[in-house]
């Protein structure tokens, strides 16, 4: 670390996000300002003198030799994370790191794998791990009406309620796994600010023709299956278990296998939608 | 000093109830089990002091069904598969679902001793996976589950 902060540093932040303190500092001035949009949502300036975690960002200088390949690298404190000649490459690690490790350390919230949309007042949950169509769900779910917020994670707090982390969304358009970004507001949706208790906890996997027809699932199947997707579980499983307990108070949780996004998220929305005007009445 | 014969819950595991299920981590192997209603009775029973045919009586009183030595058996071998038994006892009887389905009854009053064991993540797999050819450090960060070694990217 002591060999690294001996290189000249250009500028740099301090933030603050969910109650952890990152800070980022870049090699050449001028690079600070694309890396400010991929910190996570919601940070704040912070003048506080130690961090968490410091990422340093060298940046290459110069332009490409031919058999010369200069590399952008990147640190989180000591550690090298990333190494590539492009830097979008080395600032989307960037942004990957910040917000796997903010959902990690937050004292004060735990983290869910989860894609998250607000509707009439109530967190709409879908749980899963990569590539199992969270943001495809999601982004439909926005086209019938519902408040973005997340497609990511459900960030819960110790009321058991689902804060935002509005990122934009990452679209994978292709077989190819490569994320387009898009914000809510682009896909004409708004993003959630405020907020709000579960309202369901749906488990899906995705079979190309396959008809939604939802199961009921336990709250104890519901809660385990939570779990699996909890970033930081293993860590401190307690607090994470006590959260999943408050959050699940509320709320229904199925599960079944969708075809198309477009059938499912409607007939999530219309469902959650009855259950709420019964729970009224 | 008596050696143990019958078997007894692990106390080290963190626990929750959900309604008449417990959902159980067990912070030594990073593990969580949801047990439904018969297996979290059944577990709560464990005390290395009952027989199964003790628990049997137990938890004929506490569902207000009828529950067979069978089907006690059936609980202690799930929970004792999913180690959440003190390792050591005197070892499970093996007993089939068949068997404790036929002393439950088609119509039985209770479910059978069911536990569902899923494992926890690390912070890496549980977020979103990176495509091949961006940067890395670990293969849980990547889609394909490979970071290559010398390059630093996912793919190899």
């Amino acid at each position: 670390m002591k060999k690294l902060d001996r290189l000249g540093w250009a500028e740099g932040i301090g933030v603050s996000a969910f109650g952890v303190h990152l800070g980022v500092r870049v090699s050449v001035a001028g690079v600070l300002p694309q890396v400010l949009p991929l910190l996570p949502p919601g940070c704040r300036k912070s003048r506080k003198a130690t961090v968490q975690r410091l990422y340093s960002l060298l940046v290459a200088r110069g332009g490409q030799r031919a058999g010369v390949r200069r590399m952008h690298i990147l640190f989180a404190d000591s550690e090298r994370i990333a190494r590539d000649p492009e830097l979008d490459e080395v600032l989307a690690a960037l942004e990957t790191d910040l917000h796997r490790y903010v959902a990690e350390a937050a004292p004060d919230m735990t983290f869910l794998h989860a894609g998250v949309v607000g509707w009439q007042g109530r967190a709409i949950l879908l749980p899963g791990r990569s590539l199992s169509g969270k943001t495809t769900l999601v982004r439909e779910m926005l086209r019938l009406g519902a408040t973005y917020y997340s497609d990511e994670f459900a960030v819960v707090d110790d009321s058991g309620k689902v804060h935002p982390f509005a990122r934009p969304l990452g679209i994978r358009e292709d077989s190819t796994y490569v994320q387009t970004k898009y914000t809510a507001e682009t896909l004409g949706a708004i993003s959630g600010v405020k907020p709000l208790p579960l309202g369901a906890v749906v488990m899906c996997k995705y079979r190309a023709g396959a008809r939604w027809k939802p199961a009921p699932l336990s709250h104890g199947q519901g809660a385990l299956e939570l779990m699996a997707n909890s970033i930081a579980v293993r860590d401190r499983p307690q607090h994470t278990l006590r959260r999943i307990h408050k959050l699940m108070r509320s709320g229904v949780f199925v599960q079944g296998t969708r075809g198309e996004a477009c059938e499912s998220a409607e007939s999530i929305l219309n469902s959650l939608s009855v259950g709420i005007r019964q729970e009224k009445e | 000093m008596k050696e143990r014969e019958y078997p007894r819950a692990r106390l080290d595991c963190l626990t929750r109830e959900f309604g008449d299920e417990i959902l159980v981590y067990d912070r030594e192997r990073n593990v969580g089990h949801c047990l439904n209603s018969t297996a979290a009775a059944a577990w709560k029973l464990c005390d290395g002091e009952k027989s199964t045919s003790e628990v049997a009586k137990l938890l004929t009183q506490q569902l207000s069904a009828p529950v067979d030595e069978s089907v006690v058996q059936l609980a202690i071998e799930e929970l004792s598969k999913a180690r959440l038994l003190v390792e050591g006892e005197k070892p499970v009887r093996r007993t089939s679902r068949r068997e404790a389905i036929r002393a439950i009854g088609i119509a039985g009053a209770i479910a059978l001793p069911l536990v569902t064991s899923l494992v926890a993540p690390t912070p890496a797999r549980a977020a979103s996976c990176l495509a091949n050819g961006k940067p890395c450090v670990s293969n849980a960060q990547c889609c394909s589950g490979r970071c290559g070694v010398t390059s630093g990217h996912c793919g190899g």
